[in-house]
This record gives structure tokens, sequence and C-alpha cells, in this order.
């Protein structure tokens, strides 16, 4: 049997070589490791010896041609296969495609334009495969547009974008809105819990904490590890104060301000901070001292499609109902568009958090580290009340508070929020005293 | 007085035993017995036959790139020689006399350039550590296995080798200080070979020499004629002696060139003239080392050409095996491109490999071992 010689790659990953000389001619009688062609690639002029002893039986290249790697080059008749047949290692891997009698090339060039038939590993590179793990796409589905119908990240976000069924708008994903940037694994406290291998019992996904996501899973922490936190509850009968909005809603929508509850809250809290000014400060673990803002700046929190973002009204003591409206409404768009500057992210001395807008009996609202406390809002809604002997339909709004127990107590905390409620009960009294 | 110049305390010296007329230092020359002088001679000849044979393997696509070791030989032969095989030997990729002679059979060595990882195995009760291409990298598990050492009180030395470039690059420089701090008993061996790649010595440091480096973590350095074995095995012995003693790490360069392109994707003609190849053509170890067994009446002509013949037909059975290796069901098995990457394999690799396994079966090209087998790689714990 005619054994014969393909061009190996002759570099680290060479394709061709030129053929400079052919050392031999049909019929010799060569040895082992007999130098038989000289060839140039890329990378350097290389003597080929053979690989076998035996006869030349053909020569199917000549001096000038252009050889690519794997292609014969010679056979040797009546010669003791000392060489394998196959060259060892690398190739192996790529057996079972190029065993195929036929030219591979033709075939795999039809690729690109079809998703393959799903049995066969998909070309594409590490980075593409996480892509569409995290995008929950089957890589299978995906046409490759790359060489050799290799599937790239781009073809990958096209899928994902098309949706699976190739029309309607597939479903947004956590993950999908911040695609494989780099990630570096880091944890966000000095001692990281454990955690079991949760791939036991399922398939998981793990996605990176990225930037706003990570900074919330930070400030969280250090409030949680740092604030001994209470919470108290109480509700704030708001049906004058409703009637009021109401009546003047559309009159402050003219001014460039919608007349929400969290303006008039804003108003209430910064009355009670003023007689309770614990609640307007900071323990400063380091010295160990209390340390009291002369100032009044209201956090609001805002959510975001990235996440919960806090922007800050400043000196809100010094406004009117009027402008707070109008600031609260600009401050609060800027922060859905992600416009918002950062000096309105800073300076914050206490937060209020509405979650009414979208529900909720009641909430138990972290510490906006490092301030002392923190008032919650849930919806309002009208309830039966019992006033005066008689059951009658009221507007309540829950209210609650979280606080640095070092440096506030729970009946400082009641009465703060018992006031906060008072003023929003009474919108005469709030106009009094702010 | 406020300005005086600071004594340092290391000299460099330069040691040359057997010059390139195989003239020999007979005051110096090492205490080393027929049999000694024989065995070194015997593997030097053996890497170097050895990786004239393995080029015409890579030529032939039957191994794939690899870094030649002509001209590397006196450097790793004569300094492993003054090791004992309980020592540890933590080779470059340029020691293949050193690592035939602490017993990695050729075969290994062809697996190991051949792509398979079988060849990066030690064969057992050998203290080597495998080659070690990451530039520089081995210099530091050199240092920490010193540093083992004394932690454990075990009397063991560490040899380790580098090339010029890697000199220069930050491992070097926290190996020979940790080592120098912890006084480890490391012996650093530097294959200045006068290119990293095609960057001449010159390009790549402005002092004279690489031993001076040793002043500035406090041990002795010394330079020394690389393409002499007999100089290369009294440098080490000192040094060895000295480390296995307490007296801690040492620096030594051998001064050598590579006969070769820096790998058999190289072409140094581009930057090196024929004239230096020359050159050191005739500084060659082998032809010195022939020369004095043979002035000594270690070893005549007659004795050579049959040592020769023997190593030719040595290399020709390791070949053999090689081959059998390669092509054996076991090794071919493309799923084991998955193996050893992970302690514990990642879900997505497992997962590809399921696929290739599928794909495999499919084409009817699974291999028979692989067919019971069931998802041996998932489900592990983690340790
Ligand atoms: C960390 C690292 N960087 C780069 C390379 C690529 N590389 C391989 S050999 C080499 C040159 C090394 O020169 P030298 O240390 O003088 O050793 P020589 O090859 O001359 O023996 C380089 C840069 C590598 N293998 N590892």
């Amino acid at each position: 049997m005619a054994i014969e010689f393909k061009l190996p790659d002759l570099g680290e990953g060479i394709h061709e070589a030129e053929i400079l000389e052919v050392k031999v001619k049909v019929g010799d009688q060569v040895k082992e490791d007999q130098p038989i062609f000289e060839v140039e690639t890329d990378k350097a002029v290389v003597e080929i010896p053979c690989p076998v002893a035996g006869r030349v039986e053909q020569i199917l290249v000549k001096k000038g041609d252009t050889v690519k790697v794997g292609t014969v080059m010679i056979t040797f008749a009546g010669a003791a296969p000392a060489a394998p047949e196959k060259p060892a290692a690398a190739e192996a891997a790529r057996a079972p495609e190029e065993k195929r009698p036929a030219p591979a090339a033709p075939e795999r060039q039809a690729v690109p334009v079809q998703a393959r038939a799903g049995e066969g590993p998909v070309p594409a590179t590490p980075a593409t495969r996480r892509l569409a793990r995290e995008l929950g796409v089957d890589l299978r589905q995906v046409p490759g547009s790359g060489p050799a119908g290799r599937v790239l990240a781009d073809d990958v976000r096209a899928f994902a974008g098309r949706g699976a069924g190739g029309r309607e708008e597939a479903p947004r994903r956590f993950a999908e809105r911040e695609p494989a940037e780099p990630f570096t694994p880091q944890p966000i406290t000095a001692e990281p819990a454990e955690l079991p291998r949760f791939e036991r019992w399922g398939q998981v996904e793990r996605v990176p904490l990225r930037s706003l996501r990570r900074k919330i899973a930070l400030s969280m922490t250090q409030s949680w590890t740092h604030i001994p936190r209470v919470s108290s509850f109480d509700e704030a009968d708001i049906t004058l104060l409703e009637s009021l909005r109401q009546k003047h809603e559309t009159q402050f929508l003219k001014n460039g301000g919608k007349l929400t509850l969290t303006v008039f809250a804003l108003k209430a809290v910064v009355a009670a901070l003023q007689q309770f000014p614990q609640f307007n400060s900071s323990l400063d673990e380091s010295t160990g001292e209390i340390v009291l803002k002369h100032y009044y700046n209201i956090g609001v929190a805002v959510a975001t499609n990235r996440g919960l973002i806090v922007p800050v009204v400043k000196d809100v003591n010094k406004k009117g109902i009027g402008a707070l409206a109008a600031e609260l409404q600009e401050m609060a768009q800027k922060t859905r568009d992600g416009k918002v500057e950062l000096e309105r992210l800073q300076g914050g001395t206490f937060t209020i958090t509405n979650i009414g807008p979208i529900g909720g009996t009641g909430m138990v609202p972290m510490v906006n580290f490092p301030e002392a406390a923190i008032l919650g809002m849930a919806r309002s809604a009208q309830k039966p009340v019992v006033r005066n002997g008689a059951i009658e339909v009221r507007w309540i709004l829950p209210l609650a508070i979280s606080f640095d127990h070092r440096i506030c107590d729970g009946a400082e905390a009641a009465r703060f929020l018992r006031h906060v409620a008072e003023l929003l009960e009474d919108p005469l009294q709030l106009l009094v005293e702010v | 007085m406020p300005k005086k110049p600071i004594k340092l305390p290391e000299n460099i010296e330069y040691l040359s035993i057997l010059d390139e007329n195989a003239k020999v230092d007979k005051e110096l020359e090492p205490k080393l017995s027929a049999d000694d002088l024989k065995t070194m001679y015997r593997y030097m000849v053996l890497a170097r036959r050895g990786d004239e044979r393995m080029l015409n393997l890579q030529r032939q696509g039957r191994i794939g790139t690899f870094p030649q070791s002509s001209g590397h030989e006196a450097v790793s032969m004569g300094s492993v020689y003054a090791l004992e095989k309980s020592d540890w030997h933590v080779p470059a990729y340029r020691e293949f006399a050193g690592m035939l002679y602490r017993g990695w059979p050729l075969e290994t060595m062809f697996l190991y350039w051949g792509g398979f990882e079988e060849g990066a195995v030690p064969p057992e009760g050998v203290n080597d550590l495998p080659i070690c291409v990451p530039v520089g990298s081995q210099l530091l598990h050199a240092a920490g296995i010193g540093m083992a050492m004394r932690f454990k009180e075990e009397k063991k030395v560490v040899l380790t080798y580098f090339g010029d470039g890697s000199s220069s690059e930050g491992d070097f420089h926290e190996a020979l200080n940790f080592a120098s701090v912890f006084n480890a008993p490391v012996v650093f061996v530097c294959q200045n070979n006068q290119y990293a790649i095609s960057v001449p010595l010159a390009r790549q440091m402005k002092c004279e020499t690489i031993a001076q480096r040793a002043v500035s973590y406090g041990m002795p350095g010394v330079k020394v004629d690389g393409n002499d074995v007999l100089a290369m095995y009294a440098a080490t012995a000192a040094a060895v002696e000295r480390a296995r003693a307490g007296g801690g790490p040492t620096l030594i360069e051998g001064l050598t060139y590579r006969m070769t392109p820096h790998t058999t994707s190289d072409d140094p003609k581009r930057y090196r003239s024929e004239e230096e190849m020359k050159q050191w053509a005739n500084k060659d170890s082998l032809i010195r080392f022939a020369r004095y067994l043979e002035d000594k009446g270690v070893l005549d002509g007659d004795a050579r050409k049959k040592l020769h013949e023997e190593i030719d037909e040595e290399i020709k059975a390791a070949v053999k095996r090689f081959e059998e290796q390669a092509q054996s069901e076991e090794l071919l098995n493309p799923l084991r491109m998955f193996d050893y990457l992970y302690a514990d394999t990642p879900p997505d690799l497992d997962e590809q490999r399921e696929e290739l396994k599928r794909f495999l079966a499919k084409k009817g090209k699974l291999p028979a071992s692989e067919a019971g087998k069931e998802q041996a790689h998932t489900g592990r714990e983690r340790g």
C-alpha cells in the first residue's frame, strides 16, 4: 500500500509553503530522514526529511508550487510505515471532518446562511458561548456569520434581540442589559459566606453584580453591618390633604411640578427633623461622636430600570411647596434617564422612600448609610375607620421609620413619626410650622 | 566622613576549566571518575542526537513546535550532575540533557512536544518538575520548593534554570529575593545563550553580566563558560554544597550559544550572522569534551563511535514507543482535551464535552473506552 506524505504545519499555525526544491525523483530508493523537499513558509526556509524508508512512487508537487498544509506531496511504495499514516496529535482531533473523501470547503461555506441541524458542536469562541448562556440563547439556533460558519457575539445578540421565534421581541432579561463586559469576580464583603454548588440541583446562571447593582449591594451590606436598625410604624389620615392635593393638582402641574404626597412628606419630615435633630445626624464610629447636621438635604428613593438611586433635594427647609414639586419632578425624571448630576447624589441627611405608587401595605426600609433614619411611605388607600364612634371612609397612609438605635431610641422615633403624621393630617399646621 | 564607598560582599568571578582547545586547567579540574565522565558525555550526546531527531519528527508533522536544545547540553549536564537523586530539578525548556539524565524517558519528551499531557508527568521517584514554557515562572516554583525544604528541615537542594531573557522578568527578581531572604537552598542557573528569541543581550540589559545581579540579592554569583561542562560542574557542586549546608542560594550564569533556531518556527538568519554562528560552533561543548575524554584515555574514537550507534538505536526505539502511544486509542481520544484543565471541570466545559461525545457517537467515532463511561467528569463536589 502506498504511503502518502502531507505537508505538515511547519511553524505555529502556518497555512501553506512554497516548494523551493524537490530533492528526489520518482523511483528513487529513499532512507528515513533523508531530505526530500526544501520549502519556504512565512517563517523560514526549511528542509523536509523523509518520514519513511522506501521507493518514491509519485511526486505531486513541483518547484514553485504553493502548497496548503494537509496537501499530499509525495507517495512511497514498499515502505514500512515507520511513520504513522496520519500525523499524530493535532490532527487527530480534527479527523472526523477531514477524513471525508470529498473536499470539505464548499460544504462548510454553506453553513452561515442556515441555522445548523442541531447535533454537532457549534463553532464559537468561549466568550460568545458565555454570552449565549447569559442571554439564554441556544447556540445551535444561531446562524453564524463568521469564517467557516463561526457564530459571533453579534450573531448571538442579534438572535437574542429577535426572540426565539424570530419575530416577537424577546423578553429582556437582567443580564441582557449589560452584555459580556469582562468581569472579574470580586467579593462584596471581607468574609464572603460559603455557598453550596447549586449546579448539583439544576442549571443556574451567574450574573455579575455590575456598577449600580454592585454599589447598592455594597452600601446595603455596609448599612446592615454598621447600623443596628429598629423600625416603627404609624399611619396618617390624609383625607384633608388628599382633597387639597387633588384640588390644586392641575394648577401645580402648570407650574411644572406634580403635587405628590412625597412633596408634602418632604416638608413634614423637615419640620420633624428640626424638632428631633438626632434623626438628622450620623454617628462617627471612629471618634465616638454624633455629627448633627444643620442643613436639611432629603434624599428621595427613585426606582430606575438599572436599580435604586437616591438623588437629594438640598435645603428643603428653604423651599416652598411649588418649588419642591417642580424640583422633585425634574430630578426624578433625570434620575430615571440616568442623567442626574453626581453632586445631586451626595450630601443627604435623611431619606424618604415612597413605594405607594407601586403598592404595599407597609415596609421596613433600610437606613441609607451613613444617615440616621429613613421614612417609608406605603400605599395610601380609602379605609373604613372609626371616628367619633362612627365608621367613616378615610384616606389612610401607612408610614414607617427605620433608625439607627445607637443614636435614637424607640420612643423618640414613635414621636417623630407621629409628628410627621400629624402634619400630613393637618395641612394648615404644615403651612404654619414650616 | 560623610561620603565613602560601600563595600559589597560579593565579587563576581569568571570560571573556565576546559577551554575551547580542550586544554584543561589542572588545578581547577574537578575530581570526577571515568564513569562519571562517561555518563555525562553519554547524556550530552543523547540530548544532541535526540534534538536532531526531534527536528526531523517536527518537519515530518509527527510532533509539534518545540524549542531545540543543541548548545545547551554542558550548562544542563554539568550542573545537574552535582545533584543527588533526591534533590529537586526544576527545568525550563532547554534542559533536555539534564532531564534525560534525571530519568525522563525519551518518549516522554516526544510526547510532551507532541502535545500530550503524558509528557508532563515525571517518572515515578524522580523529583523533577515538568518542562516549563511560561518564561521565568519556574524560578518561583523553585524558590517555593526551596523554602519548603527549609521549613520541613529536609536537606534537599533545588536546581533551576532560566534563559538570559527571563532575567529581565519580574518573576526572576521575586524568586531570587525570596530565596535569599529565606535562605532557601536553591541554585539558579542561567542558560545565557545571548538571545531572547531575536533580541540580543545588549538590548535586554545594560549590565555586563547576569551573574552580578546576585549582588542585589545578597547571594554569590559566578559567571561560567557554559560550553565547559567541567566548569559548570565545579561551580554548581560548590553552590549545591553551600546550599545544603544552609548557606543559601547562588546564581550561576553559563555563557553559551543556541546552535539552532529558537524554536522550529524561527529563522535565526534574520538576526544572527553566519559568521557568529560559525564562531560558536567551534566552541561546541561536545567537541572539546570528546577530546578531553580521549586525552584522558576515558573514551577513544572507537568507543565514541560505538556509543553514538547505541544512542541512535536507543532513539529509534524511543520514537517507535512514542508513536505506538501517540497512535493508541487512549491518547487519540479527542475528549481528552477537556481533562487536566481544572481540578473541578466547570459545568459549561462538561456540557461541551458531552456535546462532542454525542457528535462523535453520531459519526461512529466514539472511542470504545468512552462508550460505557457515564459523565465521569460531572457531579464532582467542590473539594
Ligand atoms: C511569560 C512568557 N512570555 C513570553 C513567552 C514567549 N517566549 C517564549 S521563549 C521567549 C524568549 C525567552 O528567552 P530566554 O529567557 O533568553 O530563553 P531562551 O529561549 O533563549 O532559552 C519568549 C518571549 C513565554 N513563553 N512566556
